[in-house]
Parts: C-alpha cells; sequence; structure tokens
C-alpha cells in the first residue's frame, strides 16, 4: 500500500469510526454499519489482500477500545470479513446490484460472527435489545449504501477514474 | 475486470491477526479491562473524543430531525402526555417548595445544621454511541468523573454507570448491558437484576422471598448495592410473580429510555472516599474519586 493510499484509507476508516460511534449509532431505522462497510469496500480495491486484513483488523480494535466491549471482539470479527470479502471478491463484479448484494451478505455474515463470538466470550448483550432487526436492517442499509457509493470508493482508494464502473 | 495483486500470503495474515485477536480477548478478560488495556483504552478515547465532541455538535441536529420525522406521531401523544404530567409536577413542586420554607424556618427555630447528604450532580451530553450497548459523553476526569460512578438520565432513573473515563470524556455501560447485575429492592424484597439477550427487559430473582410481587410495582436500588446509592427508580415489575419454593423470578421493565437519551447525570457516589477505596475497582481511581466529590460539590455550593 503506497503511502498516499495509506493515507486516504486511515482517513477513510477514521471518518468512518467517528459517524458510526457519533450520528448512525443514534438513530434506530436507518442503521449501516459504516466501518463494516469500507472494509468490505477495500477489498474491491487494488490495496494488497494482506493491508486489507491489516486494515480490518486495526479498525476493528478502534472500534473495541472505543467501546465496552472486550478488545479484539470486533477486530476478529471485521478481520474474519475481510477474508471472506477478499475469496468472493470475484463474484461481486458482475455489476451494481451485483456489488450491494455481496456487500449486504458480508454485512450480515459479520454480524452473525460477531453475535457468536461475543456470546463465546460473555459479551452477550453486544449486539443491543433489538439483535434481529440488527441483524437484518444493518446489512439492508450497507446493501444500499453499496450500491450508491462503491464505485466512488474504489476509484478514491486506486485514484483510477476507470476503476469498478459497471456498463 | 479488476486487476488487482494476488497473494498467498492471506491465509497466514488471517491466521496471526486472529491469534492476535484472541490474545487480546484474552488479555483483556484476565485484566478486567485495567492495566495496559485500560491505558490503550484511555488514550484511544483521548485522541478521539474531540473529533467526536466536533461530529457530535453538528449530527445531534441531523440525528434528532431524523429521529423525530420518523416517531412525529408518538412525539405529538408523548407531548400532550408531558404537557398533563408537567402541570401535575408543577403543582407537587409548589407543595414541595412550601414544605420546604416550613421546613427551613423549623430548622432556623430550632438551630438544625442541614446533613448534607445530596451528592454532587455532574450533568453531560451524550456525544457518542461506540456500539449499540454504550455511550460517551462530554464530561471527564477533569469535570470530576471517576469510574464507576452511577449515571441516571435527566428524571433521574438509572441508566448504569461509569466504565472508561479520559480527560475529557467517559464511556457509560446502560445496566441492560453490564455483566454485573444490579442489587434492587420492590417492596421490602431485596433482589438482583440481571440484563437478558436480545431485549431491554431485564430479569430480576429475589432469593429468600416470602410475598408474591405484583405487576407495575416499583423497582429501586437497594442499600446492600454495592454499585448505587439505595433508593434510585430503576423500572417497574412487568408481570406478576409468586415466590417458588423461596425464590422469585420475574420480568422488569427499566424506566430509562437509551434511544432518546440526550444528556445524563453522573453522581459523585460514593461519596466518601473511604467507602471509594475499599470498592471492587483498583486502587488508582480512588485519588480521582475523592477529587470528584470535591469539585462537584463545590460547584453546587456556588
Amino acid at each position: 500500500m503506497r503511502l498516499r493510499t495509506g493515507f486516504a484509507v486511515f482517513g477513510m476508516v477514521i471518518v468512518a469510526v467517528v459517524v458510526q460511534t457519533t450520528l448512525i449509532n443514534q438513530l434506530q431505522f436507518v442503521t449501516p454499519d459504516l466501518v463494516m462497510l469500507v472494509v468490505i469496500l477495500l477489498s474491491l480495491t487494488r490495496v494488497r489482500p494482506e493491508a486489507v486484513l491489516g486494515v480490518a483488523f486495526v479498525s476493528g480494535l478502534l472500534l473495541d477500545l472505543l467501546g465496552s466491549s472486550l478488545l479484539g471482539l470486533r477486530a476478529i470479527v471485521f478481520t474474519v470479513v475481510a477474508y471472506a470479502a477478499i475469496r468472493t471478491r470475484e463474484r461481486a463484479e458482475i455489476g451494481r446490484v451485483g456489488v450491494a448484494l455481496w456487500v449486504g451478505f458480508l454485512t450480515f455474515g459479520g454480524i452473525v460472527v460477531l453475535a457468536l463470538v461475543g456470546t463465546l466470550f460473555g459479551q452477550e448483550t453486544l449486539l443491543g435489545s433489538d439483535v434481529v432487526s440488527h441483524m437484518f436492517l444493518v446489512p439492508i442499509a450497507n446493501t444500499i449504501l453499496a450500491a450508491a457509493t462503491a464505485g466512488l470508493f474504489v476509484r478514491l482508494v486506486d485514484r483510477d477514474a476507470t476503476a469498478l464502473r459497471f456498463t | 475486470m479488476l486487476t488487482r495483486e494476488t497473494s498467498d500470503r492471506t491465509l497466514p495474515t488471517l491466521i496471526t491477526l486472529l491469534v492476535v485477536g484472541i490474545l487480546l480477548v484474552t488479555f483483556d478478560v484476565r485484566t478486567s479491562g485495567g492495566g495496559m488495556v485500560g491505558v490503550l483504552r484511555t488514550g484511544t478515547q483521548t485522541i478521539v473524543a474531540p473529533m467526536q465532541k466536533v461530529a457530535s455538535y453538528v449530527v445531534n441536529p441531523v440525528a434528532d430531525m431524523v429521529q423525530s420525522l420518523a416517531e412525529v406521531a408518538i412525539l405529538r401523544q408523548e407531548n400532550l402526555k408531558l404537557r398533563e404530567e408537567l402541570a401535575e409536577a408543577l403543582a407537587e413542586l409548589i407543595a414541595v417548595q412550601d414544605e420546604q420554607a416550613r421546613l427551613g424556618l423549623l430548622e432556623q427555630i430550632y438551630e438544625l445544621e442541614s446533613a448534607g447528604g445530596d451528592l454532587g450532580r455532574t450533568v453531560a451530553n451524550v456525544i457518542g454511541r461506540p456500539d449499540r450497548v454504550s455511550l460517551i459523553i462530554d464530561k471527564g476526569a477533569s469535570d470530576g468523573i471517576a469510574k464507576g460512578q452511577p449515571v441516571l438520565d435527566t428524571n433521574g432513573f438509572v441508566v448504569g454507570s461509569v466504565h472508561t473515563v479520559t480527560q475529557g470524556s467517559a464511556t457509560i455501560v446502560p445496566m441492560i448491558a453490564g455483566q454485573d447485575g444490579v442489587a434492587v429492592v420492590v417492596g421490602e424484597q431485596v433482589g438482583i437484576l440481571m440484563p437478558q439477550v436480545a431485549t431491554d427487559e431485564m430479569r430480576l430473582e429475589i432469593l429468600d422471598s416470602r410475598a408474591p410481587i405484583l405487576a407495575g410495582e416499583r423497582v429501586e436500588t437497594s442499600a446492600a448495592s454495592v454499585n448505587f446509592p439505595a433508593g434510585l427508580p430503576v423500572g417497574q415489575i412487568l408481570v406478576d410473580a409468586a415466590p417458588t419454593v423461596d425464590t422469585l423470578t420475574t420480568t422488569v421493565q427499566p424506566y430509562s429510555n437509551l434511544d432518546t437519551l440526550r444528556l445524563v447525570v453522573v453522581l459523585a457516589w460514593p461519596p466518601d472516599p473511604i467507602t471509594a477505596a475499599t470498592g471492587a475497582d483498583a486502587p488508582e481511581q480512588t485519588t480521582t474519586t475523592t477529587t470528584t466529590t470535591t469539585t462537584t460539590t463545590s460547584e453546587d455550593d456556588g
């Protein structure tokens, strides 16, 4: 990952974390997981896969450090999601809808893994009181956001105006 | 199609990061959030909190507007109900003011001094929610906030307690997500209130129960609680319950609503530094609690 790309990715992660922890988590209905979205979309860029995993780990760690859950829980989950994204990214390249659905499925998987890992480490209340709606509303919100922003995100990170353009 | 670098090192990287993650979790569990992990948390929150304060200043009105639009019908009904409650509260306030005046006069006549039992209170804004189960407030150690202090909403209902403190911010863990139970009293029966998974209702367990409990009964913090002062309103019983052998279990709906919290009140409790020193928390927090009591009390006095 080049220095400039590194700064761009770092900036996006910080913005995602700040917006997530101030605006998004205060809303009850429209609740995307911006940090997870950034991690997933990063796997569509030309950033090296190991770096994507590293960014995913650090992003999760940052959220763990800001919250009250055990340190490392989200780091593990985001890393697993990033790995799944890297392994399946070829399937997302069929079009805008394909990318959006792929992001939605990965987000859903991430939330399920978070619930499982949280339960494993005695953090059953990690997802709050509305687990079921959270499990479906977050992937739907991420799906919509991905459809709107995936191309722009990839072009910004790769600094390539032709990247991820679907006809 | 996209062209990217391919690599065979993703699996070893994944395994390494997972191992590091599990080690961190284990380390956090072993140190109970203290030590190096505590320093890391405090450091990160110190860096991010100013950004959150700025962002919160900008986005809170937006969040409020979106939320209000979604709940406009409910808000109208709530508004009417609140107007009625306000009128009743004003009437009660006048009665209390009258009694206070009489009390003051009687104290003056009999030359009595106030017991000074009031706790210091610090009002704080909610500036962030790092996850679904914790809140970040804009007051920290420099405002007298210390780890473990009780947190109430603006109606005086119990919200939770302070989890982590930095100089300018603090993280609150609500009781519906806390790992420890809250010692409460219903009537004259003392029990433990525990959080439940996937609901904001809590489970009340009363050991050595001798009488049934009815829906609607008020649940308050008990004098047996090490984390909260006695007599704070917590919630109300949802379902009638009778003791089985000598154990009673039922559900409680907390009064405080986390989704609409914008302001909280942090109590400087325990007020006695010696009590704080003998508490379950780490010894270094004793100093902070001492500062808290002094600062907040003097603010109130002023």
